[in-house]
């Protein structure tokens, strides 16, 4: 490339960051120029920035104010044509957050919604890195392995969970149907507590596979085969290179995307909702469904709603912070 | 933003105007339609406007009768542009309210539940119609629909169609079964299913897990959600619980299979529709559907009855669908017009005729076109005994508990007994001022 | 590419365990795209049936009637050009930002890499009501561009972070040699880094597409006028409460699929390199 010859000049004008830790001495004299590059970077998150601050904070700051009261659809002030409705809301401080959390249903829900993720979250990985290793083998027909096991990506959530739900259905579905070929009793797979929970964590995870597969085929190629190599003149079985290579070169990749699988897992909406319901009863319902469902059926709850939203974001909030930290503790830049 | 009209017009152009809208309302007879009252107010055919209507009908099957409505509207008000839009039923009371809400993209015109009517109107979303042009001859009115559109004594909406649930049964099956007759107690019904299971192969009795088709078996013992004049919750009262054991027994004795709950509404229609089952609770709604079955190619084959009656009466709930008129609309005077049409005899009769859908009219049921649809015909006087449930702002939200109960009861996950308990918990907490 | 091959041949055992493996993952990802088809192809009610049945009276119906006799062609334009708006905006501002983040130290640089995951863990369904009211307040309802805005709040921050990892696997000797030929910042960015992130676009713009495509929740309510709707608002209208046509249902998720496998395969080469190229940066 043309660059390498004047890479050594370059390096010295220090207009960026580099990667990794101990990046971005700015030197005294170059104050001008850094400021500069804060001008075009900022420029440049401007657009992002703004939309999000708009659209996420502003209904966020407004959540926070409401979930301190105790505004419901209901109680806030408006006019509508010859209506009138006076405002008559009143801050009453925590008192939703004290009735969400010492709630029995609340900690029911908590419970389900963790077994959920870490299920979810584990079998995506686990059969993503199975896939991802099988893949990176030397084998015939690897493309087009690899294209059919993306495929699941390209159906729309909202197809795929209507697809399931028929597939479920316990007189017409094609599960079902097997069964009884197999001389197998039918199953009333969303019909009963234990088997809609199994048949909704199906769901998720034959969607949410694929990323994790190609996610980590990524990170696979990217090990340098030398390494490999190497660790076999060492005399390294299979099983050892593994462990010693493979895990630690997955790292990277494998941090971030348990992180992002854990929060798109942990708010699935539309799984839940379009296959179960929550049901049967509401024992499928995760914190976010039943969130949903309570804030806005019948006369809405407005305050509740918000305290909802804020409890669940500060759960996240929590295990991302606690999360990033153990990683960095262990060594890991992110 | 209520217009008043300059009444400048010569009563003569008014009377020839309302014939004009009385023709387009597909042909002379019946009569009596225009009000005289409105000749005084002005020409209502020369307002302008644009209304947005959402609709919540079936759009293959029943949609196009109501769009050919709007065209007979727009040809008697030329001034007056009527958009359709469909919104499903489930999605349509959420979106209303987000709408309405929102002061911005909300309907002049909603069909709006029974149920979800006072509901609108506590929240301040609907125009009050009294005295406006919207409603005309109220006393024409069935008593029980008429009842959903009030609240606090105003009324906020024009009943449009009315239902309720009925037997409908498989006459083959129950005839190879050796019931002539359609079962008239709940006893009866568990006997005629138990027979029909064992002579014919097929099921007895398909059920769909949802509240509002429990309605009929607590109504029957004698019970009720609510005691609205005491302000009581009585969804735990032992008549309730006698009623979800008649449920649970139907389901454990064979009567009926045990019924899936997701897709319940589809599977159960299905196995009618296929003749896997013989019988099954459903409403006027359901008709066009029912008769698209291989099983009823012949709609004689189809047999209406009451509701088997439990230990105390034979009841089902009042259903059906009201025009309300958003508050915040632009074009109120012209969605006055608009309800007002689609309430008429005339309509209400062109609803009936073309997909058995039931008048809220009185004179309706005298119209011949009326008299002459078997489906109404049947259900008129089953329609006469329904019960009208309680019409408060939080009606619609007592379903949700309810149907989670009965899929634990049915899953067998509750008792009769504690699972009510359960419900009342739940409604105790919707309801915090009710004992 | 670098792939492991282990200098001992596989045995033919340990081939056949492989192939099989895959093969059952691939049966397991197929199994419901196949089955959606065959239901497409079968008549009206066909799906309810409790034999199972392969084929069962196959026909074209389902897609004539879906094309015909329903609003579809007008719910795909309305679902093409708010995915494509999507994509073209979404790797706009994820590539800016992500580039940002990637290259300049600048003070608040993690305060913006933190909204960009925290934004992610808003709950959308809670979000909605807020949102609609928001929109409304710009009146910017039941228009394309107020969903692709929403949209944004979706894809974005995820493909930025995207971008921000494949940005660091672009040397940085490289900007630096841009800016020594007296490039600006956004000269460097729009002529020497971007092309060379060419995969990392890709997968961006992939995402940004199937986010649009398949999402249901804002679109069923900030497009409510009938001629507004996209796909997924407008098929709901073929599964209601009490009526089902799954006809029309099947054979329109196989059409709605199709532009998504389209997009899928074009960029699918990209994915793999795309996704995670930066996240490992080896």
């Amino acid at each position: 490339m043309t660059v390498s010859t004047r890479s050594a000049a370059a390096a010295g004008q220090g207009a960026g960051g580099s990667r990794g830790p101990g990046r971005r001495r700015e030197r005294p004299g170059r104050l001008r120029r850094s400021f500069a590059a804060h001008w075009y970077a900022w420029a440049m998150v401007a657009p992002v920035l703004v939309v999000m601050l708009v659209l996420i904070g502003w209904p966020l700051a407004r959540g926070v104010y409401l979930s301190l009261t105790d505004a419901n659809e209901a109680n806030i002030g408006r006019t509508i044509g010859v209506n009138v409705i006076p405002s008559t809301y009143e801050f009453v401080g925590l008192d939703n957050y004290l009735r969400i959390l010492t709630s029995g249903l609340f900690w029911d829900k908590l419970t389900w919604t963790v077994i959920w993720t870490v299920v979810c979250v584990a079998a995506h990985y686990g059969i993503g890195l199975a896939l991802a290793v099988m893949l990176n083998r030397r084998l015939r027909f690897r493309s087009v392995y690899r294209v059919l096991l993306i495929l699941p990506w390209a159906v729309p959530a909202f197809v795929a969970a209507f697809i399931w739900r028929y597939l479920y259905n316990s007189d017409y579905g094609v599960i079902n149907g097997m069964l009884e070929l197999a001389g197998l009793g039918p199953v009333g797979w969303l019909d009963e507590p234990a088997t809609a929970r199994i048949a909704v964590i199906a769901v998720n995870v034959w969607i949410g596979v694929p990323f994790m597969m190609v996610a980590l085929l990524g990170g696979l190629q990217s090990i340098p085969a030398e390494l490999y190599e190497a660790a076999e003149v060492d005399g390294a079985g299979p099983w050892q290179r593994f462990r010693a290579i493979t895990l630690p070169g997955l790292r990277q990749v494998s941090s971030t995307v348990i992180l992002l699988g854990t929060i798109w897992t942990f708010n699935m909406f539309p799984i839940i909702f379009l296959v179960t319901r929550g049901g049967p009863g509401s024992e499928t319902e995760i914190l976010v469904t039943y969130a949903f469902r309570e804030a806005f059926t019948g006369v809405r709850d407005y305050s509740g709603s918000a305290a909802w939203g804020v409890i669940i974001l500060l759960m996240l909030v929590v295990l991302a912070v606690g999360y990033r930290r153990t990683l960095r503790s262990q060594g890991d830049p992110w | 933003m209520r217009r008043l009209f300059p009444a400048v017009l010569p009563a003569a152009t008014v009377l020839a105007s309302l014939t004009l809208a009385v023709a387009a309302c597909g042909g002379g007879g019946g009569g009596g339609e225009p009000a005289a009252p409105a000749a005084s107010v002005s020409d209502p055919t020369k307002i302008t406007g644009e209304v947005t209507w959402w609709d919540t009908t079936r759009p293959d099957s029943e949609g196009p009768t109501f769009q050919a409505l709007i065209k007979e509207f727009e040809a008697a008000y030329p001034g007056i542009k009527v958009t359709y839009v469909n919104v499903p039923s489930d999605q349509a009371q959420n979106q209303f309210q987000t709408a309405a809400q929102a002061g911005s993209g909300a309907p002049d015109v909603i069909r709006s539940e029974v149920a979800w009517t006072s509901q609108f109107a506590s929240l301040g979303y609907l125009q009050p119609l009294d005295g406006t042009r919207a409603v005309d001859r109220p006393d024409d009115f069935l008593p029980g629909p008429l009842s959903s559109t009030k609240y606090n004594g105003k009324t906020y909406a024009v009943p449009q169609v009315t239902d309720t649930l009925a037997l409908i049964y498989n006459k083959r099956l129950l005839k190879e079964a050796g019931h002539e007759e359609p079962p008239k107690t709940v006893a009866e019904l568990k006997q005629t299913a138990l027979d029909v299971k064992a002579k014919t192969g097929a099921e007895g009795l398909a059920l769909n897990v949802d509240s509002y088709f429990l309605l009929p078996f607590i109504y029957g013992e004698g019970g009720d959600l609510l005691d609205v004049q005491s302000k009581k919750i009585v969804i735990d009262s032992p008549a309730n619980v006698k009623a979800m054991q008649t449920v649970s027994d139907l389901i454990s004795s064979g009567a009926a299979p045990k019924p899936a709950t997701t897709e319940s509404y589809a599977n159960a229609m299905t196995a009618l529709k296929e003749g896997k089952a013989a019988m099954i609770y459903n409403g006027p709604w359901a008709l066009s559907e029912i008769y698209q079955g291989k099983e009823f190619k012949d709609k004689q084959n189809l047999g209406i009855a009451p509701v088997p009656a439990g230990s105390v009466k034979a009841a089902a709930p009042t259903g059906g669908w009201n025009l309300a008129i958003y508050a915040g609309s632009k074009n109120i005077p012209a969605a006055y017009e608009f309800v007002r049409f689609m309430t008429t005899q005339k309509a209400q009769a062109k609803i009936a005729k073309e997909i058995s859908l039931l008048p809220t009219r009185t004179s309706a049921y005298a119209d011949p076109d009326v008299q002459g649809n078997r489906d109404v015909a049947v259900f008129k006087p089953i329609m006469d005994t329904a019960v009208p449930r309680p019409w408060i702002p939080e009606g619609g939200q007592l379903f949700q508990p309810l149907l989670e109960g009965y899929q634990d009861l049915v899953g067998g996950k509750s008792a009769p007994a504690d699972m009510l308990k359960k419900v009342s918990e739940q409604y105790h907490g919707i309801m915090k001022d009710w004992s | 590419m670098s792939t492991y091959r282990p200098r001992g041949e596989r045995g033919p055992l340990a081939s056949f365990g492989l192939h099989a493996g895959l093969l059952i993952a691939v049966a397991i990802s197929l199994f419901p795209v196949v089955w959606l088809v065959l239901t497409s192809l079968k008549p009206r009610d066909g799906w309810l049936s409790s034999e199972l049945r392969l084929f069962d009276g196959s026909s074209l119906d389902n897609y004539a009637r879906v094309l015909t006799a329903t609003e579809f062609p007008r719910w795909l334009l309305n679902s093409v050009l708010t995915a494509g708006l999507t994509m073209v905006a979404g790797v706009f501002l994820a590539a800016t930002t992500g580039y940002a983040v990637s290259r300049f130290r600048f003070p608040g640089h993690r305060g913006v890499m933190w909204l960009l995951l925290v934004t992610q863990m808003f709950p959308v369904a809670i979000l909605i009501v807020p949102l609609y009211n928001l929109m409304a307040g710009l009146g910017l309802l039941n228009q394309i561009p107020g969903l692709v805005i929403a949209y944004m709040t979706i894809a974005v921050p995820f493909c930025a972070w995207m971008m921000k990892s494949y940005f660091d696997t672009v040397p940085i000797e490289i900007d630096q040699a841009g800016l020594v030929d007296g490039l600006t910042p956004f000269g460097v960015f729009r002529r020497v880094v971007l092309p060379l992130a060419r995969p990392g676009i890709a997968v961006t713009a992939f995402y940004c597409f199937m986010t649009a495509w398949g999402e249901v929740g804002y679109a069923t309510v900030f497009m409510s006028q009938e001629d507004k709707r996209t796909l997924g608002v407008g098929l709901q209208q073929f599964i209601g409460q009490h009526w089902s046509d799954w006809g029309l249902m099947t054979a329109s998720a196989v059409l709605i699929a199709i532009p998504a496998g389209a997009v899928f395969l074009l960029v699918q080469r990209h994915l793999v390199t795309g996704l995670t190229a930066g996240a490992t940066k080896a």
